[in-house]
């Protein structure tokens, strides 16, 4: 089970149980795609953003583009959920009720685009092929060579730190971005640094202007009023 | 011993299975927030840290394969108590109250009380479950 | 090769669920907690795919995964008590003022 070889030669993709978790996920992909597009608030659309692009990382291991993997779980989950949140904070949280104007022209180039890319898989090779142009021209020199060249066992990596060097350079200065914006947002430099947080229910005193968040905290309160209408102390 | 480490690790993703089944379950059918995240939280851990310990019994004694399970385990471990510490405590500043007593035996009569009342909620957030205003 | 087939699927089942409660809400701290719940899962799916394939070598993801989760998840909810992501986005927006008029929490 363990052996590589057998395991590439013996494959057969509608019998091996992969081929069931990719059909399960491919399920749940449409299934959150859908209740994205059926719900109104925006936040639950975020959320199930983020979820949508852990299951669709995780299909991506399936396939085995494992760095698409990563690139989908660092960008996708992490940074766009999070841009996606402060976009909602300066709108509305909910979405308007769309027109229903151009519906029916919107649904004709849906299936005519659709329709065209399912038509192009049609002359793609099949999953896996050995033959197909993707494993026979570069990437069967890059197979063959770069154990020789480079003797690094992830061909992925000799790729990526190597022959695509400058590439990967540029792609390093994203990913250094990306690690920015993720201190930015635990906290590094925030004006609160997580001193002031109170413990008592917030929004409870919210129609007699409770205290702002400048004030400051009154940490004791926050087990002692658990009554549906306590903490308004 | 190979036998050993077999039924072992048999044992160890059953029962992982079945806390993650179990996890899964309460976080659908407990009746507020807290008890969801109660269920979820506790079942999640335990039973997301028998599977792994299932995978390293399986794993052939690869030393590197081991090494990375045992690492996210101990993420795990660290990372998954501390989020649901910080839902809660979170949910509990935003004022969302738990329901209690009285109003967990009378949850079947009106399920969604506490959530359409809470202070967190948006008007109309009920709708949701009716796939949204289309 | 059972067992994986079956923990594999134990843990697909709980995705299942735990997407539903995202779905149904119906406050904000349910779809974060789904959320979180769905990202432990992907990681325990992905070892198990990687074992389902034979080559468990992929586990990077899965540690990484395991970070993504824990710090999308802090960042959720750190964005939701201070309503802000740094303090300079603060004063771009009068709507995002120190008052309590916003709702902050609202899902």
């Amino acid at each position: 089970m363990n052996d590589p070889v057998s395991f590439a030669t013996e494959f057969h993709p509608s019998s091996s149980p992969i081929f069931f978790v990719e059909l399960a996920i491919l399920t749940l992909l449409v299934i959150t795609s859908i209740a994205m597009l059926r719900m109104r608030r925006l936040f639950g659309v975020v959320m199930l953003s983020g979820i949508y692009s852990f299951l669709s990382a995780a299909f991506f291991v399936a396939l085995d583009a494992v760095d698409v993997a990563f690139t989908e779980a660092a960008v996708g989950a992490g940074i766009s959920t999070v841009l996606m949140l402060s976009a909602m904070l300066l709108t509305a949280r909910r979405e308007k009720p769309y027109a229903p104007g151009h519906a029916a022209l919107a649904a004709v180039v849906c299936v005519i685009v659709g329709g065209a890319l399912i038509y192009a898989t049609l002359d793609a090779p099949p999953y896996g092929d050995a033959a197909a142009p993707a494993n026979s021209y570069v990437g069967q020199a890059y197979v063959e060579r770069s154990a020789v060249e480079i003797s690094m066992p992830n061909i992925v990596t000799t790729v990526l730190a190597s022959y695509r060097g400058f590439d990967t350079m540029g792609e390093v200065a994203v990913i250094f971005t990306a690690g920015l914006a993720v201190m930015l947002l635990l906290g590094i430099g925030s004006d609160r640094g997580g001193k002031d947080v109170r413990d008592v229910p917030r929004m409870v005193g919210r129609e007699e202007d409770g205290p702002g968040l400048g004030e400051k905290p009154t940490l004791d309160d926050g087990g002692k009023s658990p009554s549906p209408k306590g903490g308004a102390s | 011993m190979d036998n050993v480490i077999h039924y072992a690790s048999l044992f160890l993703f059953a029962a992982g299975s079945f806390f993650v089944i179990t996890g899964a379950l309460g976080l659908l059918r407990f009746p507020d927030f807290y008890t969801r995240m109660h269920a979820s939280g506790v079942t999640d851990t335990l039973g997301a840290d028998l599977i792994l310990w299932g995978m390293i019994l399986q794993a052939d004694g690869d030393w590197l394969l081991i090494a990375k399970l045992l690492i996210i385990m101990l993420f795990l471990m660290f990372t998954s108590p501390v989020s649901t510490h910080s839902i809660a405590h979170a949910a509990w500043v935003g004022g969302l109250n738990p329901l209690l007593g009285k109003e967990l035996k009378h949850h079947d009569i009106a399920p969604d009380r506490d959530e359409t009342k809470a202070p967190v909620e948006m008007p109309g957030g009920e709708e949701q479950n009716k796939g949204g205003a289309a | 090769m059972i067992m994986f087939v079956v923990a594999t699927i134990a843990v697909i089942v709980a995705i299942v669920i735990a997407l539903a409660r995202a779905i149904l809400g119906p406050s904000l701290y349910d779809r974060v907690l789904a959320g979180n719940a769905v990202g432990t899962k992907t990681i325990l799916l992905l070892g198990l795919m990687g074992f389902l394939t034979g080559r468990p070598e992929f586990l990077d993801i899965a540690l990484l995964y395991a970070l993504m989760n824990f710090i999308a998840t802090i960042a959720i909810l750190k964005f939701f008590a201070y309503r802000t992501m740094s303090p300079q986005m603060r004063d771009m927006s009068p709507r995002l003022g120190n008052g309590n008029h916003d709702g902050g929490a609202d899902g």
